[in-house]
């Protein structure tokens, strides 16, 4: 008997810890006061610099494929993915324009010839500037855990959602920053950004925007 | 000279020339042939996630992004290509005798381009020629193949028993080289294909992740 109650305890112990690292839905309330927060830090923060691990996800493969870099930000919308592993490659969102930079090789182009990377660009601006929360162009739904805020953005632009089906970014419930940003294509492929070491209105130099 | 003879020699030159071999043959010494079929190692395993960093440059267009195939089973590899943020702008599944899109871009949905690309993936991606021929110069070993009714041209270096490059042709002029640059022979870091008759080169190169 003593050891049928030790396993039901272990199991609901389980069950218990299951729970606690699923992700719930946050109630009306906890939403307006998440919205109201991240909100909050965001009008606080003028310059972002972190760096990032990107992890491509494609079930057919047997491991993700790594890449990893320096991400750095600036109001009013000026924003950088810096490559360094394994090889150098950056890309800068900057006055509506995208510039790239490939092992030294420049080369620039409109954001409005890259519909999907105006949205992605505006939507990791968005997060940090407090601006995300936008019905009109995704249909928002907010869970938590024990340790982050998680917000799923589904886009409602049809030709976005050819190419991403899903948007979730993770908060830190602690400073209220994002900590994950995750690119679902399909249920089975994804790209998994984890951002690190961020400092948050550090000095960031314009120049690396150029 | 009289009309008849010019007539004559026209239809002679024009004999001439649609016989004509390959240039490439002209440099070569026809030996006994060693084996009736060459097997390449590059894109082999099927235990490896075989990931390029790829650089295509398109009639002076320069666009850049990942490379990713994997032998998915004895006859078939799964090629993606994705953006460098992960986002994937095309999927095939390349057999010998089977292509399968399974998702490409809005943007590069042009028949004429995965038409080429079929040409290309399918060539570098082969595993197993069956050889009609064998030639050589100093240097090297060249395996004759026939493919429908051009030919593929192995290049093995004779001192590292190495492919190294591999040149489709018609029966006059050659159309596409793959170039490859191997350590071990077994998987090769660096890839160039070259287009001849468009203007259009793809470069890989293997990401070490880890």
């Amino acid at each position: 008997m003593k050891i049928k109650i030790a396993i039901i305890a272990l199991i609901l112990c389980f069950c218990n810890l299951s729970l606690l690292a699923q992700e719930q839905k946050m109630t009306e309330t906890e939403i307006v006061s998440f919205k109201k927060t991240v909100k909050e830090v965001a009008t606080k923060i003028k310059s972002l610099s972190t760096d990032f691990v990107q992890y491509k996800h494609l079930d057919f493969l047997s491991k993700d494929i790594e890449t990893s870099g320096k991400m750095a930000f600036k109001e009013p919308n000026m924003l950088q993915w810096q490559y360094k592993k394994p090889y150098n490659y950056s890309i800068v969102f900057k006055n509506g324009k995208i510039l790239i930079n490939d092992e030294g090789k420049k080369s620039a182009m409109d954001v409005s010839s890259s519909k999907i990377f105006a949205k992605i660009n505006k939507l990791i601006v968005g997060s940090v500037s407090g601006n995300m929360f936008d019905d009109k162009e995704f249909v928002i739904s907010y869970f938590k855990n024990k340790t982050n805020n998680i917000t799923k953005f589904i886009p409602k632009d049809a030709a976005l959602k050819k190419y991403i089906k899903q948007i979730e970014l993770t908060f830190d419930k602690d400073d209220a920053t994002v900590i994950q940003v995750k690119l679902l294509e399909s249920s089975e492929d994804y790209t998994r950004i984890v951002l690190k070491n961020k400092i948050i209105n550090a000095k960031v130099d314009n120049s690396i925007f150029n | 000279m009289q009309k008849s003879t010019i007539l004559f020699l026209i239809s002679f030159l024009f004999l001439v020339t649609s016989c004509a071999t390959n240039n490439l043959e002209k440099e070569l010494k026809p030996v006994t042939l060693e084996n009736t079929v060459y097997n390449v190692p590059y894109f082999a395993n099927p235990e490896i996630d075989y990931a390029y960093k790829a650089n295509i440059s398109v009639y002076g267009n320069d666009m850049s992004g990942i490379f990713i195939a994997k032998k998915i089973n004895p006859t078939t590899h799964r090629v993606v290509f994705t953006t460098e943020f992960g986002n994937k702008l095309l999927d095939f599944e390349i057999s010998e005798t089977d292509f399968k899109v399974n998702s490409i871009v809005d943007e590069l949905n042009r028949k004429i381009l995965i038409n080429t690309l079929k040409t290309d993936f399918k060539l570098l991606l082969k595993n197993k020629f069956l050889i009609k021929e064998q030639l050589e110069d100093t240097e090297n070993k060249v395996y004759k193949s026939e493919d429908g009714s051009e030919f593929n041209y192995l290049f093995v270096s004779k001192t590292e028993d190495k492919l190294f490059k591999i040149v489709h042709s018609t029966k006059r002029k050659d159309q596409i080289n793959i170039n490859f640059t191997s350590e071990n022979n077994t998987f090769a870091e660096n890839i160039i294909i070259q287009h001849y008759n468009i203007k259009l080169r793809i470069e890989l190169n293997y990401l070490e992740t880890n």
